[in-house]
């Protein structure tokens, strides 16, 4: 019984922060997905959003806003439509003007993005580690006292439920909407998509949007999670949530779900059962034995090689 | 003015504003126990205003910025001069290189300690760089987790004359011995992964060596790294002001002179010089070899490549082998001359900026990655007043040298003839 | 605002040392090598602020031997590597004594260079036993080591009859040499361990940590490492309904883990060294800091000060500026400092450093346990 309490205790913290770390994969498996490349400034995007949900929730609670529930949305807003300016604006200036160039091209024009936002960030916020409130607290506890208690908080609660409607909307917006329509078929073939009259740029920079949009969500949720934030906090997240796209099939949404919740999971069980010193390990690890073995991830679809 | 230009442009302005103002505008601030906010001063907020307007205005008459800035390009292309013979050009270009390492050789002796010091870092990365060429620039192999072979040259030195007493001359070989056959061993399960997909992988791996000597307490020495390791010896002479090891002669005693310093700092640059001069030379030796041709087949055109009967591994391994290779060597230098080595000098930052000289440089051009190599070592520190600011700077160098000048510093010039122009 | 202050401070310090190339003859230049910007610059402002004033103030009551003192400053980002290249630097500009480096990683590879150049060096922070460890004359500082650290932290916890111990560690220099060092009293004492373990800095999710801390049922944790971790620790461990009390060394003790674990860092047990700024004959100084307007009752203000103080005060009794000369003067007699009255052995330790135990509070006060 104690021994199932613990093992579902660090499934639960396992879970929690391998949905996070899906809402961050979308961002990198969606552009992937579309313009094949490694979007490596969307942990900084994630970053920044976390960044402007605090800056929110500090300048309301200076203002004296005490209602949860507007504090909330007010931050969630405004870091939604900060991070996604800064996807749309950081695709316009770093990727636009290189797109169709030698692959190595992006991928250096977006590792230099990454050390420029970080930077900038570090620059106007200062480098130490702020305090983020946690705004939503306590929660439910299972076992008897005196023994191991398993606990499963509100704010995990919230991680949950928050994560599972943003990709059910997403998958929603993908498969039925005309937008979605468009994202599909740029992401099938970029040229033919044009040739029908799609406005492929319009697709690419929406692609951005939705994928920072993402991030900030889960910036705000992690903050609070976590409990603070740094400059260099999204490079590290990021990171993770490109190998969890990778895990699940790069490309595909419901993959970068699946790969997220497996990362989580086996990072947490790492730390649970064997040292936290080798999560990290064992999670570039699992990336390389999938890769080696399944090279288009779990849920990716084979590619076919065209000559 | 179209009016739909007008439209973009507020955009553009309106999204500038979004994307600093909250984060420049407002400053975050532990005052005691509680997180504070307080609004910038007014240079700020004017300089997000200025911002904006300025890419409102751009925006609004980008097309005729862009039309006189595409017709200064186009005058400079005009006067298109006819290319030198190829073979003149060659023999102008060693000359040149000649030159240089000659210049490079008595340069030290006038220079103060500190700029050599600087030097010698400067010809490790040269190093590195060469080597991450190899597998970037020729064969087309995108390496994020150069920086692991990198430690496995640093450690093995340390380790070996930590524990054996190994000295440096004999350790270089061994630490780049060592760093290829690991290149070996990890080369060949993940080389047949596709490009990102490689990328991705070797970043993995350069974070697991990283994590493992972080952790590897009772042989690495963990976060405390590895001290007191011997510098180089020339001819069992050492360069401190007393021997520490037995049998060995100091310097400045076998020669009468005072002891200083400089010798010291000199000769580790003349040695790196020596390397970095070595690894030149070898990779341009391969480059003109089959192995070297097979590189750039194998990177153009895989498909191709493999129809004519290149194996794909063979290569493909050969050009992660060697980079391996130097790579080692230059670590090994590198913990000759930090004396003490850790963990933190090998993270994911160091394999971006070896990536960043080569790409910078041009990639697969020898010259470009020299030039690189010095303008990312030392620019940093011409800019110590803004050090602040310098790794911003870094950052946005690397993004508009994407954009405009892709193809490198010193773009790679294969050999070849010219046809003459027919009238 | 932080820019602004440091790049005047940079043009400063730089248009000084310009000078001081000019007429060096009748001045005596100190370097301060520390981080400037990076990840642990605040901690670098305390070094920066304590070494400037003592030099100012050495400077009004008419200097050293009738020299004046001249501050050099130096960068080093807290990184080996540019460590190595400040050191050459530093060699290259004259400058003969040093107050510094912060990080242990970087004072040791710097240690090395200073040592062959005949430079004296005082290191205000570095903690690390491994820094004096290898025989080197002119190597001292003016803080106590990390070995002197634990035993007072694991005396304490063993005092107070534990259950179980739980020893955490963020796998860095600092953190680990404290924790080992806890660990190593703790076992001697007899005190079952339930745990030694090793986190990864800058990570952000100790959930499972919690869950294991939990499980392994402890009732003391001891952390060796910085604050942000430890910060997160604790705000995790209150989330998670582990009740422990935790313990940290001098460097989770300062007002930001407070803006990290709010109530949570209520109870929280540090060692620190003794608040020289609480000190009844330091209040005229810290007056000066104050109207200065910088707060020096960071743990590095006044080490740093007292380093300065002891170079000038070494030259003074040596009748020398050679650094030999200086550091045989220090080793032969007893200074009084803000941090009390100093005294080296051969090694260039402290004789004495005396870390107390303090209980923090979640308004970020701390008062004195006996």
């Amino acid at each position: 019984m104690q021994d199932l309490l613990y093992f579902s205790q660090q499934l639960i913290n396992g879970l929690t922060i391998g949905s996070t770390y899906a809402l961050i994969a979308i961002g990198y498996t969606m552009v992937y997905g579309i313009i094949g490349m490694i979007n490596f400034a969307h942990g900084e995007i994630y970053m920044i959003g976390a960044y402007t949900a605090l800056i929110a929730i500090t300048g309301l609670a200076s203002l004296g806003v005490v209602w949860l529930p507007l504090i909330l949305i007010v931050a969630l807003v405004c870091a939604m439509i900060v991070s996604s300016s800064m996807g749309w604006a950081v695709e316009r200036v770093a990727y636009r003007p290189v797109r169709g160039r030698h692959r190595l091209i992006p991928l250096i024009s977006a590792i230099g993005m990454s050390i420029f936002l970080q930077n900038y960030v570090h620059l106007a916020q200062g480098s130490r580690n702020i305090g983020f409130p946690a705004l939503i607290e306590g929660g439910f506890t299972f076992g008897s006292d005196g023994a191991f208690q398993m606990s499963l908080s509100y704010m995990q609660i919230t991680i949950f439920i928050t994560t599972l409607i943003c990709m059910t909307a997403l998958s929603l917006f993908i498969a039925r909407s005309r937008t979605g329509r468009a994202c599909r078929a740029v992401s099938q073939d970029l040229g033919m998509a044009n040739l029908l009259g799609i406005d492929t740029n319009r697709i690419i920079s929406a692609t951005f949007v939705i994928g920072a949009a993402l991030a900030a969500v889960a910036g705000l949720l992690l903050g609070m999670y976590y409990g603070s934030v740094d400059p260099l906090f999204g490079f590290i997240a990021g990171l993770k949530a490109f190998t969890a796209a990778v895990l699940g099939g790069i490309g595909s949404i419901p993959g970068a779900m699946l790969g997220g919740l497996i990362l989580g999971v086996s990072e947490s069980m790492t730390s649970g059962y064997l040292s936290g010193e080798y999560k990290d390990v064992v999670s570039f690890g699992l990336l390389i034995l999938i890769l080696l073995f399944k090279p288009t991830g779990l849920l990716g679809k084979p590619e076919v090689e065209k000559i | 003015m179209a009016a739909h230009n007008f439209k973009h442009a507020l955009f553009c302005a309106f999204i500038t504003l979004l994307i600093s103002y909250p984060i420049l505008g407002f400053n975050l601030e532990a005052q005691g126990i509680n997180i504070t906010i307080t609004g910038a001063d007014t240079t700020t907020i004017l300089g997000v205003l200025l911002a904006a307007v300025v890419v409102f205005l751009f925006q609004l008459f980008r097309d005729q910025i862009m039309g006189r800035v595409g017709d200064l390009t186009s005058l400079t292309a005009g006067k298109h001069k006819e290319p030198m013979a190829e073979n003149r050009r060659a023999k102008i270009e060693s000359w040149v290189l000649t030159g240089i390492v000659i210049l490079a050789l008595f340069w030290p002796f006038f220079m103060s300690r500190g700029a050599v010091d600087l030097a010698t870092l400067v010809l490790i990365y040269i190093m590195l760089a060469l080597g991450l060429n190899v597998v970037v620039g020729l064969a087309g192999l995108l390496d994020l987790g150069y920086v692991a072979f990198y430690a496995v040259g640093a450690y093995t030195f340390a380790l070996l004359s930590q524990y054996l007493g190994v000295s440096f001359w004999f350790a270089l070989p061994i630490g780049a011995l060592l760093a290829a056959t690991f290149g070996l061993v990890l080369g060949f399960p993940v080389l047949r992964l596709r490009g990102d997909y490689l990328a991705i992988v070797t970043l993995g791996f350069g974070e697991i060596i990283r994590i493992l000597l972080n952790n590897w307490t009772n042989l690495t020495g963990g976060p405390n790294g590895i001290g007191g390791i011997p510098d180089p010896t020339l001819f069992g002479m050492e360069f401190g002001r007393r021997v520490k090891e037995e049998g060995n002669t100091s310097f400045h005693e076998t020669f009468g002179i005072a002891y200083s310093g400089e010798h010291k700092v000199i000769f580790l640059y003349l040695i790196a010089l020596v390397l970095a001069v070595f690894t030149a030379l070898v990779i341009r030796r391969f480059m003109r070899m089959p192995v070297g041709r097979a590189w750039e087949a194998l990177r153009e055109d895989e498909i191709a490549a493999r129809s004519l009967g290149l194996s794909r591994t063979a290569v493909k391994l050969s050009a992660f082998t060697i980079g391996a290779f130097f790579a080692g060597f230059a670590g090994t230098v590198f913990a000759s001359k930090q004396g003490f080595i850790s963990p933190e000098s090998f993270v994911f930052l160091e394999s971006a900026i070896i990536l960043a000289i080569v790409v910078l440089g041009g990639m697969g051009s020898q010259i470009g990655v020299v030039l690189a190599a010095i303008a990312v070592t030392i620019l940093p520190e011409l800019a110590r007043e803004f050090s602040e600011y310098r790794m911003l700077i870094f950052g946005a160098a690397m993004v508009l040298m994407m954009v405009w000048r892709p193809q490198g510093l010193m773009p790679m010039r294969r050999i070849h003839i010219e046809l003459k122009k027919q009238e | 605002m932080r820019t602004s202050v440091k790049k005047l401070a940079t043009a400063v310090s730089t248009s000084i040392a310009l000078m001081g190339a000019g007429h060096a003859a009748a001045e005596i230049q100190i370097g301060i090598a520390g981080p400037m910007t990076g990840p642990v610059a605040q901690y670098g402002d305390m070094q920066f602020s304590g070494a400037r004033m003592a030099i100012q103030q050495i400077n009004a009551n008419g200097g050293v031997m009738g020299e004046e003192l001249v501050g050099v400053e130096y960068d080093d980002v807290c990184d080996p590597k540019q460590a190595v290249t400040v050191a050459n630097n530093l060699v290259n500009d004259g400058v003969r004594f040093v107050v510094g480096h912060l990080c242990s990683s970087s004072t040791q590879p710097a240690s090395d260079i200073y040592e062959d150049e005949g430079i004296l060096m005082v290191t205000p922070a570095s903690t690390s036993p491994e820094i004096t460890e290898r025989g080197y004359e002119l190597v001292f500082r003016t803080i106590g080591l990390d070995s002197m650290q634990g035993p007072v932290a694991g005396n304490y916890i063993a005092s107070l009859n534990p259950e179980r111990v739980a020893i955490v560690h963020d796998k860095q220099q600092y953190g680990e040499g404290i924790a080992t060092a806890v660990r190593d009293t703790l076992k001697d004492k007899g005190v079952e361990i339930a745990m030694f373990e090793g986190i990864t800095a800058g990570d952000k999710d100790f959930s499972s940590l919690v869950t294991k801390l939990k499980q392994a049922d402890v009732d003391y944790v001891y952390y060796g490492g910085y604050h942000p971790e430890l910060g997160l620790i604790l705000r995790q461990a209150r989330q998670g309904d582990l009740d422990a009390v935790f313990m940290g060394p001098e460097g989770v003790g300062n007002k930001d883990i407070n803006t990290i674990a709010g109530e949570a860092a209520e109870g929280l047990l540090v060692t620190l060294p003794p608040s020289f700024d609480q000190k009844a004959e330091n209040q005229k100084l810290v007056k000066a800091f104050e109207s200065k307007g910088e707060d020096p009752s960071g743990p590095f203000v006044l080490t740093s000060y007292a380093a300065v103080q002891l170079i000038a005060d070494g030259i003074a009794k040596a009748e020398s500026t050679d650094p030999f000369d200086v550091a045989a003067a220090l080793r032969g007699g007893a200074y009084e400092t803000p941090i009390g009255t100093v005294e080296y052995d051969k090694a260039g330790d402290m004789k004495s450093f005396e870390f107390v135990v303090y209980e923090w509070h979640s308004d970020g006060s701390k008062t004195p346990v006996n």
